[in-house]
Formats: structure tokens, C-alpha cells, sequence
């Protein structure tokens, strides 16, 4: 899954200024949870109840802890962008995204994707990211991109389904000294099909 | 958004010291406490305040205080440097027993090592080297020759490492790297690290012949002090300290020598990689002696970093981690003990395969020289040092005018190289992208694919601005063959020559994708086609240069190098063996493309169905900044689509590409026979030919669709043109 974590150095190139580095969430020997798709209740972020959820979340899977000033940047600006997955009631996966202009386009960036490892492998981080997907397109958006760890197969699988290409790898990008692939998707553009 | 204000803390400043700061013409200094005391009765905890600027920096920014993992300035043990000396964590002597100095002062010297490497590994100096207490107060350790000296030459060797790649600016995105922070580096009187260390190494050279002079009952002789108490463990500890000891001078020196500009220091620094090798060897057989004998008491080391196996004396990362503040602590992991040595060898066998390169005048053989060196993923320091060397003060080597080198690479006659025309502003600004291109190849994989992408549209723009410069200095006489005016060939020849390297340059930047991984199975059918595309036309640009250049030197009547250009004007209707060695490059590419194509098109591989997005998207995402610059002209995705939707393995099965890359393969190879580096290219080739032939076979025999055919590809034989591997079930 993308991660995202704290700022870890200055850099002269990205946005913001700053990097950031994903981490590999700990793999725990939990059992799988066996459940049907149709359990899975997918919900839009409604408001200051569904934070502490997605930070929960967010904490539980990943090592780093971020402030709470790096949720509400997001979940308040995007909210739109943000949704969570609930089985029975029990919040499984959460993404939370933005977008904005950069250098002349529209683009929209995924920030964080977490699904509980007991839930993984069927199909909620994906159908949890095609949501935030769909609202960037009929944004305007023409691109979304994110990072991953290079050894993260699963997310770069996900992606890749989703048409995202590996536009750069980022040398050393993590705290571990783990480069990273700078994802890239882009929307089809009606001028870039004159054929069609 | 409640606790939304369009407010921005950062512009206000705070009035600790009103004078500090005289009012200006526009501006008046207010005390916004008050303000800010009543905006925060507003606000509960963790509610944000932020304006249109505040952006997911600023929000990234905020660290929760006392946090241990945001919060850089969190204290850990000790609150001050003094404090720590205070406490006693790094003491002087180390030891009152002078076995167990000795002991502490290696395994402090063998720790130092670990965390050299570590920064070399593109960590910060201040949380690896600097977090030993001895090298922040230079004078606290003059009382003790053997830690003072090693202290010193630590200092000079950091700071000599630090301005190459300072300089050079090949550290990219360890920009980490040059951070100093205003540490105690190459201080006043480091430089004169050597005289100090060349006499304690004599000292102890002395106790050494001592020792061993005298039996181990008798009494050592009066006049020499041996290095420590017990006899017994008198030559393994001298020898263990003077492998290191040395390890440094030569290390030092062969940095300082590899710096003399024109490459003069390199046959000298050559001799001081060998010495270096030499004491890691020593200082690697000095570790059983030191296990055996290492301190009882003292704490296991965890990290492993030391030959002793103990925990080092004098270090507390922790006291330098809020010098990285505002950003949050990084965890460091100092280098295990082997993973050192292993990192240092490497170093110094990348640094003498630099010092053994031969300077070759030739602009290519440079290229080419950077190119292999890369293959082996040097580090940081080397690839500096590289670069130091290839471009100082605006010319190649040092030594070399870029325009000369430029007429050279293009095929001109010697007289062009001081001519004129270099002052022309086009001319001028290939130069300068001359020296940018050897100093990207310098620089990592992933960086280096960046930049050269990013320059491919600079080198189009020069090629169009020297194309037009030409033509209004020769108007329509420009299209005519036969001119024979210098400043005519000079443009004729550079413009061939410019293409040339700009397709170089595109098969470069497509062809570091794979080493960097970022193509998946699902893209190689047109990342193979768009290599085929563009090594056509670097085959065509390279045979046009190259007929040009054989008929500059016929021309010159006295060619310089008599058998090649001889060769070549002899026989121009003849396919030169550079271009046919690209040729069997492109067939093979062209080969992998169609089998892709035919893979695909008779659906043994599934390309994803993205909701989002076509092939066509993720061709234009691939190739966007070849197709920005026009490389090449009037290709793109409907070109890519027509020139493979009708693959098969039936049309392939006729037009089998492999065998023709294999046939050019191994008929050029007469050619090279005394060039190794192309010899073995070849030979790679032949093989990933030869097999992706075979694999065809089968799959055409069998059909691509039998369920017990496994067809995978693998890079065994080559880095980026990949094997088919093809089982039966």
C-alpha cells in the first residue's frame, strides 16, 4: 500500500519542499478475516468523527506517528478525496488524498492508503482508491501520482493494474536508504486522441 | 472548516529583543502576543490555523514537542557537549591502565571507521563521524599523541571528501551528504595531520622492533616505553594500531593526490590504493587477535561495529540529532564491521580503476569509460572523484578546450579546433552542454536518467539553433556537398555530430529504465520498439558522421590515424563495424519488440485494463520527453501501433530478427577483436539472440496458445535485452 510518513529532509525539488517517506507496515501474523466483498461498507469522510479512525488507523499500521495538523491538512481541504472502508461496523482501510496545480497541471496525489493486514488481498485498497480516483478525474485532475517503496510489491501490482507507469525511481528515498518509484497516471486528454 | 482563519503565524514576528531590529520605512515592529493569546482561547488542541499558503510542507512541518520520534531537540542522555564530558563519556586517557587505552582507543578508531562509511553510505556526518565526543573538542584529546593524531587526520580526511563532493555536486539527492552544521572540520592544524601521525606511527614502530627484539621474560629496555602493560599482547596491539595508523596516511593522501588537477596525482594515488588494500588486509587479520583479547567487562556491542566486538567509548549520536532539527530524528544503523571493510575495498577499487584511466583525449572513449565504471554501481565518493577529474575548470581533464574536443568527437581536422567559429553563442552553449552530459553520467542511475531526459530537449534546441546559424551564414549553399569552406565543414560536421550524441543520449535514458526497474513486462513490447526507433537513427546519424570524418581526413591527405581512416575511406560503401554493432542492437530490440507484440496480440500476455487510462496514455507517459524533443521526428503511439498490431509468431517465424542480430554479431566481432568491453557486448548479444531464436521456434511449433508452453524472460544474459525462457509442462 502507499505510505506516507513524516518529512525526513529538505530537498530542492519536490513540492513542498520537503520529502517524504512511506513506510513498510510490519507485517503481523494475524489471521485473515474471511468475509464477503458485499460486507464491506465504503463511506465518503463526513467530518471530525472519522478522523480519529484514520489516525487510528494510519498509526496502527505504520511505524511513524504523524502530527494531527497533517490529517486535518488533508481530510479538511479534500475531503471529498477521502474515504474509509467499514467491515461490521469496524473501520478496515482508509485513503486520504489532494490535489492541486503543479507546474501548469491539475494533479491529484495520494497521500495515504491503509488497509489492516488481517483485510488485505481483496480488493478494498483498490476499490478504496479507484473511489479517490474517480472524484480527481471528474475534478479536472490530469494525472495522479504517489510514491511507493520499490519493495512493495503488492502496491506497485495495484497500481500498475490501475494504468499507473513508473515514471522515476527516487534514489535513497526512505530512512532505510530504500529508493522509491514516483507513480504516475495519466488521464486520457480528448487532443490526445485526434483518431478517436 | 470552524478553526479555518486566513491568518499565517509565520509573518509575525515575535518582539523577544525590539531593538534588535530598527523599523523600517514600511514596517513597525507590534507585540502579537496579546493576539495570539486570545486566537489560541479559540482554538482546542490539535485545530489548525492555516491561510492560503499553508501548504502540506507547513503542515508537515508542525512536531508535536517531546515526541521522541518527530521532536529532533528532545534531550536523550546529555543536555550539552560539556555535560557529556562532564559525566565522563568520553575521557582522557581512556583508561589508567594503558592495555585497556590501547584496547579503547582501536575499538574507538574501528567505530570511527564504521561511521566514515555510514556517511559515505549517504547518512548525515553530524549523526555518523561527529557523534564521536572526541572529534568536537579537537584540543581536549592533545594530552593523548595516538587519539589526537587519528582525531586530527579523521578531521582532514572528513573535510577532503566532503569538498570533492561539494564541488562536484554529484550527491544529487543525498544532498544529506554536505551538511555540516558548523562542525569542528578540517580546523586549523589538521592539515598538519600527517607529521603528527607519521610520528606516533614511528613510536609505536619503534615499541614493535622493540618487542619482538626482546624476549618476551626479559625486561624492555630502558629507553623505549612500550605501548603498553602486558608483554604478552605488546606486538599484536602495535601491530593492530600501526595497519591502522597507516590505513589512514594513505588513505589521506591518495584523496589528496587524486585532487591534483590534469590527473597528475593519479599514479601516485595508485600506489596508495594498493598500500591502503595492503592495511585493510592487516587490519582485517588483526581482528582474531582482538576478539581473543578483547575486555571481559566491557559491554557487547551490539551493532557489531568494531574488529573487537566491543562497544566504542566516546560516542552519542544523540547529542548531535537536534542540530538536524526542524525535521525529525532519522534512526541511524551504523555499518556492521565486515560491511565496512567490504564498503572500503570497494571504494578503493573504484577509485583505482579511475586512477588507471588513461585520459584518453577522445570525447567517446570518455563517455564510454563513465559508462562501464557506472556498470558497477559505484558509491558517492568514487563517482566524485570521477568527475573531479573529468571536467576541471571547463575542459576535459583539465587539460583539454571543450571545443577541441568537440571538433575531435565530430570527425574535423586538428586545425579547426582553435578556430573562431567557437565564439559563436551556439557553439559556446554546446560546450556547455558537453560538460553537463560528463558530469550527469557521473551521478546515480536514477538521478542521472532524470537529468538526461531533462537534457535531450537542450541538446534538440542547440541542434535546431546551429542548423539555423549555419543556414544564414550559407544560406542555400548550405545544402550543397561539396563546399569548401572551413567554417562550413565545422557546422556540417558538429551538426552530424550533435544528432549523433543526441540519439546516444535517448538509448541511454531508455535504456536506464531498465536497470532502475521502471518498466514492468506490460511495457517492454514499446520500450523495446521506441529503442529500435531510436537506434535506427543512431545508426543512420552515426554512418553519416562517420562517412563525413573518413572523407575529412582523405581530404587532409596525411591521415593521422592511418589504418582505421584508411580502412574506412577505402571502403565508405561498406558498412562501418560501429554501426554494424548497432545494428545488431536494433535487431535485437526490434526482434524482443515483435515477440512482445506477437505475445500479446495472440493473448498469452494480458496487458491490464486500467478503468482509468489506455496504452496510449502509459506510451506518451513513457516516452515524454523523448516525444517533447522530437526524438525522432514523426514517431508516436500510431506509429508504435502500426508497426506492431498485426505481430505473430506465424510472420515472425519468416522474418526471424534474432537470427540477423546474431549474424551482424558475429561477423563484426573481427572488428573488435582488441576491445574487450565490445567483445563481450557482442557476445551477450549473440547469446540473448541465439535463445530468444530457439524460444520462437518452439513457440511457433507448439502454438503460443498451448496451455503447456511457459513462456518467462529473464536478464541473465544481458542487463536490458532479455532472454525468453520457454517450458513445457
Amino acid at each position: 500500500m502507499q505510505r506516507f510518513e513524516k518529512p525526513k529532509r529538505r530537498s530542492r525539488r519536490e513540492v513542498g519542499g520537503r520529502k517524504r517517506r512511506s513506510m513498510e507496515a510490519t507485517t503481523k501474523d494475524e489471521e485473515k478475516v474471511e468475509f464477503d466483498a458485499s460486507e464491506i461498507e465504503y463511506v465518503s469522510y463526513s467530518g471530525e468523527h472519522h478522523l480519529p479512525l484514520i489516525m487510528n488507523l494510519v498509526d496502527q499500521e505504520l511505524s511513524e506517528p504523524y502530527s494531527i495538523f497533517t490529517y486535518r491538512y488533508f481530510v479538511y481541504l479534500w475531503p471529498q478525496l477521502s474515504f474509509l472502508a467499514f467491515h461490521k461496523g469496524k473501520c478496515v482501510g482508509t485513503v486520504v488524498c489532494k490535489m492541486g496545480e503543479h507546474r501548469n497541471t491539475f494533479r491529484g496525489y495520494i497521500a495515504m492508503l491503509v488497509v489492516i493486514n488481517s483485510y488485505r488481498g481483496k480488493g478494498i485498497a483498490t476499490e478504496l482508491v479507484t473511489r479517490s480516483i474517480k472524484v480527481m478525474m471528474e475534478s479536472g485532475c490530469e494525472e495522479v501520482t504517489l510514491e511507493a517503496e520499490v519493495t512493495n510489491k503488492g502496491a506497485l501490482a495495484l497500481y500498475s493494474r490501475l494504468g499507473f507507469i513508473r515514471a522515476k525511481r527516487l534514489f535513497h528515498y526512505y530512512l532505510n536508504g530504500v529508493d522509491a518509484f514516483r507513480l504516475k497516471l495519466l488521464f486520457p486528454h480528448p487532443e490526445l486522441h485526434p483518431s478517436q | 472548516m470552524a478553526e479555518e482563519e486566513d491568518r499565517t503565524g509565520e509573518s509575525a514576528p515575535t518582539v523577544s529583543k525590539p531593538n534588535s531590529i530598527p523599523s523600517g520605512d514600511n514596517s513597525v515592529w507590534a507585540d502579537v502576543s496579546p493576539l495570539l493569546h486570545a486566537a489560541s482561547q479559540d482554538l482546542q488542541e490539535g485545530e489548525l490555523i492555516h491561510g492560503d499558503n499553508f501548504n502540506l510542507f507547513a503542515a508537515m512541518s508542525a512536531v508535536e514537542i517531546m515526541d521522541p520520534k518527530m521532536d529532533s531537540g528532545i534531550v536523550c542522555t546529555y543536555y550539552s557537549l560539556d555535560e557529556a564530558i562532564e559525566n565522563g563519556a568520553a575521557p582522557v586517557p581512556i583508561s589508567a591502565d594503558k592495555t585497556t587505552d590501547v584496547q579503547c582507543t582501536i575499538d574507538i578508531m574501528d567505530h570511527l571507521l564504521a561511521c566514515e562509511a555510514t556517511w559515505h553510505k549517504g547518512h548525515s556526518l553530524a549523526q555518523t563521524v561527529y557523534s564521536c565526543l572526541y572529534l568536537l573538542q579537537p584540543e581536549r584529546t592533545s594530552s593523548h599523541a595516538l587519539l589526537h593524531s587519528y582525531c586530527k587526520v579523521i578531521r582532514a580526511t572528513c573535510h577532503a571528501v566532503l569538498s570533492v563532493v561539494s564541488d562536484t555536486r554529484t550527491h544529487e539527492e543525498e544532498d544529506i551528504f554536505t551538511m555540516t552544521y558548523d562542525l569542528p572540520l578540517g580546523r586549523d592544524g589538521d592539515e598538519k595531520c600527517l607529521s603528527m601521525l607519521n610520528a606516533v606511527e614511528e613510536t609505536i614502530s619503534r615499541q614493535l622492533r622493540a618487542c619482538k627484539v626482546l624476549s618476551s621474560k626479559r625486561r624492555i629496555s630502558e629507553d623505549m616505553d612500550p605501548l603498553q602493560s602486558n608483554p604478552d599482547l605488546e606486538e599484536g596491539y602495535c601491530k593492530a594500531l600501526l595497519c591502522r595508523l597507516r590505513f589512514r596516511k594513505h588513505f589521506y593522501h591518495l584523496l589528496v593526490s587524486m585532487k591534483r588537477p590534469q590527473g597528475r596525482g593519479l599514479e601516485l594515488a595508485r600506489k596508495h590504493i594498493a598500500s591502503c588494500i595492503l592495511e585493510i588486509d592487516h587490519i582485517r587479520k588483526s581482528s582474531e587477535f582482538l576478539r581473543a583479547n578483547a575486555q571481559k567487562m566491557s559491554k557487547q556491542n551490539v551493532d557489531n561495529t568494531t574488529a573487537s566486538g566491543c562497544q566504542p567509548i566516546g560516542f552519542d549520536a544523540s547529542l548531535n540529532s537536534r542540530l538536524s532539527a526542524p525535521t525529525p530524528p532519522r534512526s541511524i544503523k551504523i555499518l556492521c564491521w565486515e560491511k565496512v571493510l567490504e564498503y572500503f575495498m570497494k571504494l578503493l577499487q573504484d577509485l583505482d580503476i579511475i586512477c588507471s584511466y588513461s585520459l584518453d583525449p577522445s570525447l567517446d572513449a570518455a563517455f564510454l569509460f563513465v559508462v562501464k565504471f557506472q556498470k558497477s554501481q559505484p558509491d558517492l565518493v568514487s563517482r566524485a572523484h570521477l568527475q573531479l577529474l573529468l571536467v576541471q575548470d571547463g575542459r576535459l581533464y583539465g587539460r583539454d578546450p571543450i571545443f577541441s574536443v568537440i571538433t575531435k568527437a565530430a570527425g574535423l581536422p586538428e586545425v579547426t579546433k582553435i578556430h573562431d567559429i567557437q565564439k559563436n553563442e551556439c557553439m559556446v552553449h554546446l560546450g556547455q552542454l558537453v560538460i553537463n552530459l560528463l558530469k550527469i553520467l557521473c551521478t546515480n542511475a536514477a538521478w542521472q536518467r532524470r537529468k538526461l531526459g531533462k537534457m535531450l530537449q537542450d541538446w534538440r534546441v542547440t541542434y535546431v539553433q546551429l542548423e539555423l546559424a549555419f543556414k544564414k551564414e550559407f544560406g542555400e549553399a548550405s545544402n550543397t556537398p561539396k563546399n569548401e569552406n572551413i567554417c562550413f565543414k565545422i557546422f556540417q560536421h558538429i551538426l552530424a555530430w550533435v544528432e549523433e550524441q543526441t540519439y546516444w543520449i535517448a538509448s541511454r535514458f531508455l535504456i536506464l529504465g531498465f536497470e532502475l526497474e521502471l518498466y514492468t513486462i506490460h511495457d517492454y513490447c514499446m520500450v523495446y520498439w521506441y529503442i529500435y526507433v531510436v537506434l535506427i537513427k543512431l545508426c543512420e546519424k552515426k554512418h553519416l558522421r562517420m562517412a563525413m570524418s573518413s572523407g575529412a581526413i582523405s581530404a587532409k591527405k596525411k591521415p593521422k590515424k592511418k589504418k582505421d581512416s584508411l580502412k574506412d575511406a577505402g571502403i565508405d560503401y561498406q558498412i562501418p563495424a560501429a554501426v554494424l554493432f548497432l545494428q545488431s542492437q536494433m535487431y535485437l530490440a526490434e526482434g524482443l519488440s515483435m515477440m512482445f507484440a506477437a505475445l500479446r496480440n495472440e493473448r498469452r500476455i494480458v496487458p491490464p485494463q486500467s478503468p482509468f487510462n489506455t496504452e496510449h496514455e502509459i506510451f506518451i507517459q513513457q516516452f515524454e520527453l523523448l516525444q517533447k524533443a522530437c526524438l525522432p521526428d514523426r514517431i508516436s503511439y500510431m506509429s508504435f501501433k502500426e508497426s506492431t498490431v498485426h505481430a505473430s509468431f506465424s510472420t515472425l517465424a519468416m522474418y526471424d530478427y534474432f537470427k540477423e542480430a546474431q549474424r551482424i554479431a558475429k561477423e563484426v566481432k573481427s572488428s573488435f577483436a582488441n576491445d574487450p568491453d565490445k567483445m563481450a557486448e557482442l557476445r551477450r548479444i549473440e547469446q540473448v539472440a541465439e535463445h530468444n531464436s530457439i524460444a520462437l521456434n518452439v513457440i511457433c511449433r507448439v502454438g503460443a496458445l498451448d496451455p503447456s508452453l511457459n513462456i518467462s524472460f529473464t536478464f541473465c544474459h544481458h542487463p536490458f535485452f532479455a532472454t525468453a525462457i520457454v517450458k513445457r509442462s
